[in-house]
């Protein structure tokens, strides 16, 4: 919870844009821009009025907990709400789904699978939604892509550069649980672990249990090494729902300048609040 | 200076892009076609093919865009034109990819001789003409091992375009870069099309020691010259039978 807001105010993007056209490749790198890299192909970031904030995090860190109550809290506040989360894209979210149930997937095919589901939601549903002014909040982003594919083997360098033309958040959110933590949270959800959770792919362990916090803390150390690099918000995910909340909504409400961030909970998800 | 001609007409360096690693660890060989529709590549290939089928080689074919794996998501992508420059590009690296880890490269492990009806000098030439930028899709391919022979079939626009037109009665939407929005017309579209791609080949031909092929000469003649080249840069003994 060090680093607060990395990202240009929104008023200065236009020029921010207009003056690494003029300099080119060499000012985009030291003019923190809305993308990392040159924008996508017929995108002008000068347009994007809204504003993307991001939450990550392993499976059992309380992300969708977190995002069903932001999403009720930013609506009470009268903000539009888009959010995206990976293989929700139309174009490749079930075809991924039938190549994890499978297991017969290589790496790389599956990190460019992935790739491909995120920028067709970036291109289809984010952009629009951030052209119109919307707050989009998106459960995991380009991080969780990167950490999985690098445990893997496939070069950081190369990763981040297949995303250099995707959208730096304005808030980006760590949840930050221990594997240990995380295994009972989606042990008592769903009375198993997932064969991608727990990276059985990697031939880890024989033992679901140990596989599991084996591969989780590899991808804890990646997230270490991304959170430097991209400046994340790091939280205690092992906190109670209603104080990740609070803080979640202490951040973003100074971003979006709301004064209040009162909220409690309706009678719809109130079992949600522990 | 090679340069290469994107979707908005500004041309970008390709001695910027980092130049792909040559990654021969392996016993195997690999031949590539390329050049665009109607230059007749895939008939030269498919004879060289046969050549060496007909010598019982160790020999594996494989076609661009031709894993099962993506078939789904590029019909639905097509048909209802949802796909974008980046979307289409990351597909069709991911049907290489797949392509790529289970069969080109086993297959080189394994000591065979791969032939490859287009390789990631296709996605160079036509993903950067609809706008994806080069140093972009240089990195996306990087995991590709570089060909022992990259055959580039060159033929006029005129007579490529031509080819194509004559034998097809509707040009599909992708594939004449409708998406572009060029033109509403999809034979003048697809014209703009391929030469903004036939451009791209060409400025790729030093720095990716592409071997350029006349695609006006006379087929069997053009298949001779293309056995001879390949005879004189690959040892075929060590893909030949084995004698008991």
């Amino acid at each position: 919870m060090k680093r607060g807001e990395k990202s240009v105010p929104k008023a200065k993007a236009p020029k921010a844009a207009a003056a690494r056209k003029k300099k080119g490749k060499a000012a985009a790198a030291e003019l923190p821009s809305r993308f990392y890299g040159s924008p996508l192909p017929g995108v002008k970031p000068e347009e994007l009025s809204g504003t993307l904030v991001v939450i990550e995090g392993t499976d059992g860190s309380g992300r969708s907990t977190q995002i069903s109550l932001l999403t009720e809290w930013l609506e009470s506040e009268g903000f539009a709400v888009q959010t995206m989360g990976l293989r929700r894209s139309y174009l490749v979210g079930e075809d991924i789904d039938g190549l994890l149930a499978e297991n017969t997937v290589t790496r790389m095919t599956l990190a460019l699978m992935y790739s491909t589901d995120f920028f067709d939601q970036l291109e289809r549903r984010i952009l629009p939604a951030l052209r119109s002014g919307l707050i989009v909040l998106a459960d995991r982003y380009i991080f969780t892509l990167i950490a999985r594919a690098a445990v893997r083997g496939i070069g950081r360098d190369y990763l981040h550069g297949i995303y250099e033309t995707s959208l730096r958040p304005d808030l980006t959110f760590w949840l930050n649980v221990r594997p240990e933590i995380a295994f009972d949270r989606e042990f008592k959800k769903s009375q198993t672990i997932s064969y991608w959770e727990s990276g059985r792919d990697m031939s880890l362990s024989n033992d679901l249990f140990q596989s599991f916090i084996r591969y989780q803390s590899m991808i804890k150390r990646e997230f270490e090494y991304l959170s430097k690099r991209h400046g994340f918000i790091e939280m205690d995910g092992e906190s109670s729902v209603a104080d990740v909340n609070r803080i979640l909504r202490t951040r973003i409400a100074s971003h979006l300048g709301i004064r209040s961030t009162h909220y409690t909970p309706s009678h719809a998800l109130t079992h949600l609040w522990r | 200076m090679a340069t290469i001609t994107t979707e908005t007409g500004r041309a970008e360096s390709l001695a910027t892009a980092p130049a792909p690693a040559l990654k021969r660890e392996y016993p195997g060989a690999l031949v590539v076609v390329e050049g665009i529709d109607g230059s007749g590549k895939s008939t030269q290939l498919y004879l060289l093919k046969r050549w060496l089928e007909i010598g019982g080689y160790r020999i594996h074919f494989t076609e661009w865009n031709s894993s099962p794996l993506v078939k789904s998501a590029t019909r639905r992508g097509k048909q209802r034109r949802l796909l974008t420059p980046t979307t289409f590009s990351l597909l069709h690296a991911a049907d290489f990819a797949d392509r790529c880890e289970r069969q080109i490269m086993p297959l080189l492990h394994g000591g065979y001789l791969v032939l490859a009806d287009r390789y990631i000098y296709t996605a160079f030439a036509r993903d950067a003409a609809r706008g994806c930028s080069p140093h972009w899709l240089r990195n996306l391919y990087s995991f590709a091992p570089t060909p022992d022979i990259t055959f580039y079939f060159r033929a006029p626009l005129d007579v490529a375009v031509n080819r194509i037109v004559a034998g097809r009665p509707k040009l599909k939407y992708y594939e004449a870069g409708m998406d572009l929005g060029i033109s509403l017309d999809r034979a003048e579209s697809f014209r703009i099309f391929q030469e903004r791609i036939l451009n791209n080949y060409d400025a790729m031909v030093d720095s990716d020691n592409f071997v350029l092929m006349d695609g006006t000469v006379r087929v069997n003649k053009l298949q001779k010259l293309m056995r001879q080249i390949v005879g004189e840069r690959i040892s075929l003994q060590q893909f030949a039978p084995k004698k008991r």
